[in-house]
């Protein structure tokens, strides 16, 4: 009796499972068909963005080179230099004001603490963009809007803001006990020494987890870059960029450059994920132990 | 030298909570010190403020004759070991225990030697290049003992160090601090709410309750002259008898405690104090030991309810009138009949009964108005 439960249980549980592999092989596919698609048309010698099959006649590698080589309507690897520095400045500066600000409200204790971080959960709510117009019409003040200064302008807009994002590394920082940090202020730290010396060796995996977030909200940010460049084509980012090549004038010709391109920027992305996975998976869940 | 003054030293919270009223404390040069009392008592608040953890509200602390009140941590020159160890996760023992040399920019020969000779001291030598968590928590608490020791500091602080250790281990690393003690030679104060680690620890024991200090004393003093209720019921296993509802009686010179309807004549020195304080009749609670209890013969009665047999003594729980009395009898030579249901006779001698104000729960005897009032108490001299 009790052998024939056990035996139809397991059956149950392999019914069962292959169902739900069943599922999620379908929701697997839907979800990279897109990929594949922008993919597959990256390589696709016909131009136009109008076709009647879903696999190219022919394969290519023109566009990529197209992208690079052709130059004088839309200067790609210019927009590509210029997202990578934006992102790459923007993703240090955003690391270190959300390391030290998760830091502080985790370690210390201030009268504006808690209000602080109630606002920063409030602000939190409202996209960014909100504050597009009034973001652009102070850079002009500063006279941050001409020329190569909008590079920088555009770092500051991405890093500005990221002290807000703490939530989860300040939820990373609370599970380290505060006991280890006080022993190291005993054994001599100063503040900035046990935070240097102690916490952030102890929490590689959210700092992985920080730059990774916010190199890639610059690196693909759209709504900032296209206000504040406006005309300014020389210090346009790859997000306007790829924006351009769909426009009226441009499709026919670039269309199956602007998969090339949308292959090319997510190459890095994926790179960095790849390596660093294992430690994104760590930086969610937390774990430091005494 | 290393001696620790507290004045008057007292931690207000910022909700209005006190923590530690007025703790005065002199801590004299490689002294050991115990704070113990249960928890929530303040005595952890305590040792975080000299340790500058906490901030001190009010009062003075003192270390080495200087003021220290506003003084970092780390330029006090104190060493810390944690309850939970807190040992750096992502450096070896080796690493952990050189830690504070390194801030301190020792020559790394020097640390060498020293981290060398602390481990060997603690006999954690070979497990140097490991990882805190590849040890087991003994070890581990061995290597935040090494690392306070390596910097040779003036005040060694301890936090609950054995809590986290199971029974076993936590005597053997008492014996462990006992020895440690005597080769490094420091001034220690050490916090517990285990009152076996305070007597067997403390050159001094400090008592405290409610962020109050009860008594300031020796192992033997807080056991036999405890100035109030409460550190009579604290220190001492099993818990001191309390037999409400007694007086203390005087007969021209003579005092005589009355418990239940047995009439004990006083000792001398009982007498002497009583009479130096002027003492009047009055309502007390009366205080025996369960080690001070004999059964077979006595003015008093009780019906044994439980009966705990150890070994080379007995347990017994009895229920007296309203009072459950527990007594520790050696089974040596034992004839009364104990077993559950008995009726016994018991008593025991009259130097041995703490008396107590049943207004004040002070000692009438042990209570010194002059140290409790300095918030200092410590027992009367006579």
């Amino acid at each position: 009796m009790k052998k024939e439960t056990t035996k139809s249980a397991k059956a149950i549980r392999t019914r069962n499972n292959v169902l739900i592999h069943i599922l999620l092989a379908v929701l697997a596919f839907i979800w990279v068909f897109p990929v594949l698609w922008v993919i597959m048309t990256s390589f696709r010698a016909e131009k136009g963005s109008y076709v009647s099959t879903f696999f190219p006649k022919a394969f290519t590698l023109d566009n990529y080179i197209k992208l690079f080589t052709d130059t004088t309507i839309l200067n790609f690897p210019k927009m590509f230099m210029n997202t990578l520095v934006i992102a790459i400045f923007s993703c240090l500066l955003s690391t270190f004001f959300v390391l030290s600000a998760a830091y502080c409200l985790s370690r210390m204790r201030f009268k504006m603490r808690k209000p602080y971080m109630n606002m920063a959960m409030i602000l939190g709510l409202f996209p960014g963009f909100m504050s597009m117009v009034a973001v652009y019409f102070i850079l002009k003040a500063v006279g941050l809007t001409e020329g190569s200064l909008i590079r920088l302008a555009l770092i500051l807009c991405y890093s500005g803001g990221a002290a807000l994002g703490f939530q989860i590394a300040k939820g990373f920082f609370d599970t380290t006990p505060y006991a280890i940090d006080e022993a190291a202020m005993i054994d001599g730290c100063t503040r900035w020494q046990v935070f240097t010396k102690i916490t952030l060796p102890l929490s590689k995996p959210i700092i992985i987890y920080t730059i990774l977030t916010s190199f890639i909200s610059p690196w693909v940010d759209f709504i900032f870059a296209k206000v504040i460049c406006r005309a300014n084509a020389d210090q346009y980012t790859v997000a306007i960029g790829l924006w351009k090549m769909l426009e009226k004038e441009y499709i026919d010709n670039w269309y199956t450059c602007f998969a090339a391109g949308a292959v090319l920027i997510s190459i890095p992305i994926a790179i960095l994920f790849l390596k660093l996975q294992k430690y994104y998976v760590n930086g969610m869940t937390g774990a430091v132990k005494g | 030298m290393s001696e620790v003054v507290i004045k008057n030293m007292k931690k207000i919270y910022d909700g209005g909570v006190t923590a530690v009223h007025d703790v005065n404390l002199e801590i004299k040069d490689k002294e050991f010190i115990v704070l113990v009392g249960p928890s929530g008592c303040g005595k952890s608040t305590t040792l975080r403020m000299v340790a500058g953890l906490e901030e001190i509200s009010g009062g003075e602390l003192y270390i080495d004759g200087k003021l220290c009140n506003d003084v970092e941590p780390k330029d006090r020159d104190i060493a810390m070991v944690f309850q939970s160890y807190a040992l750096y996760p992502h450096m070896t023992v080796y690493d952990n225990m050189a830690f504070a040399l390194k801030l301190k920019k020792v020559p790394k020969d020097e640390i060498d030697k020293k981290v060398r000779e602390a481990a060997e001291i603690l006999g954690i030598t070979q497990y140097l290049e490991r990882k805190p968590k590849a040890l087991s928590g003994g070890q581990r608490q061995r290597v935040a003992i090494g690392r306070a020791m390596v910097r040779d500091p003036k005040v060694f602080l301890m936090d609950e160090p054995l809590s986290n250790l199971d029974a076993k281990l936590r005597n053997q690393m008492r014996a462990e601090i006992i020895k440690l003690r005597q080769r490094i030679n420091t001034t220690f104060m050490y916090v517990t709410h285990d009152q076996t680690e305070a007597m067997t620890l403390g050159d001094r024991i400090v008592i405290m309750k409610d962020g109050f200090v009860n008594q300031i004393g020796t192992p033997e003093e807080v056991f036999d002259k405890p100035v109030n209720l409460f550190v009579a019921g604290f220190i001492g296993m099993p818990v001191m008898n309390f037999f409400d509802g007694c007086k203390l009686l005087k007969e021209g010179d003579t005092y005589y405690a009355q418990i239940r309807n047995a009439k004990f004549k006083l000792d001398d020195f009982q007498q002497r104090a009583l009479k130096q304080n002027g003492q009047q009749p009055c309502d007390i609670v009366a205080g025996i030991r369960p080690q001070h209890i004999s059964v077979g013969e006595g003015e008093l009665e009780a019906t044994i309810e439980v009966n705990e047999m150890l070994g080379s003594e007995v347990n017994l729980h009895a229920r007296s009138d309203k009072d459950e009395v527990v007594m520790v009898i050696p089974t040596v030579d034992l004839k009364t009949d104990v077993s559950m249901g008995a009726k016994v006779k018991f008593t025991t001698q009259p130097k041995l009964i703490q008396l107590f104000d049943k207004a004040t729960g002070n000692n009438l005897i042990w209570y010194d108005k002059a140290s409790a009032e300095a918030n200092a108490p410590v027992c009367a001299k006579y």
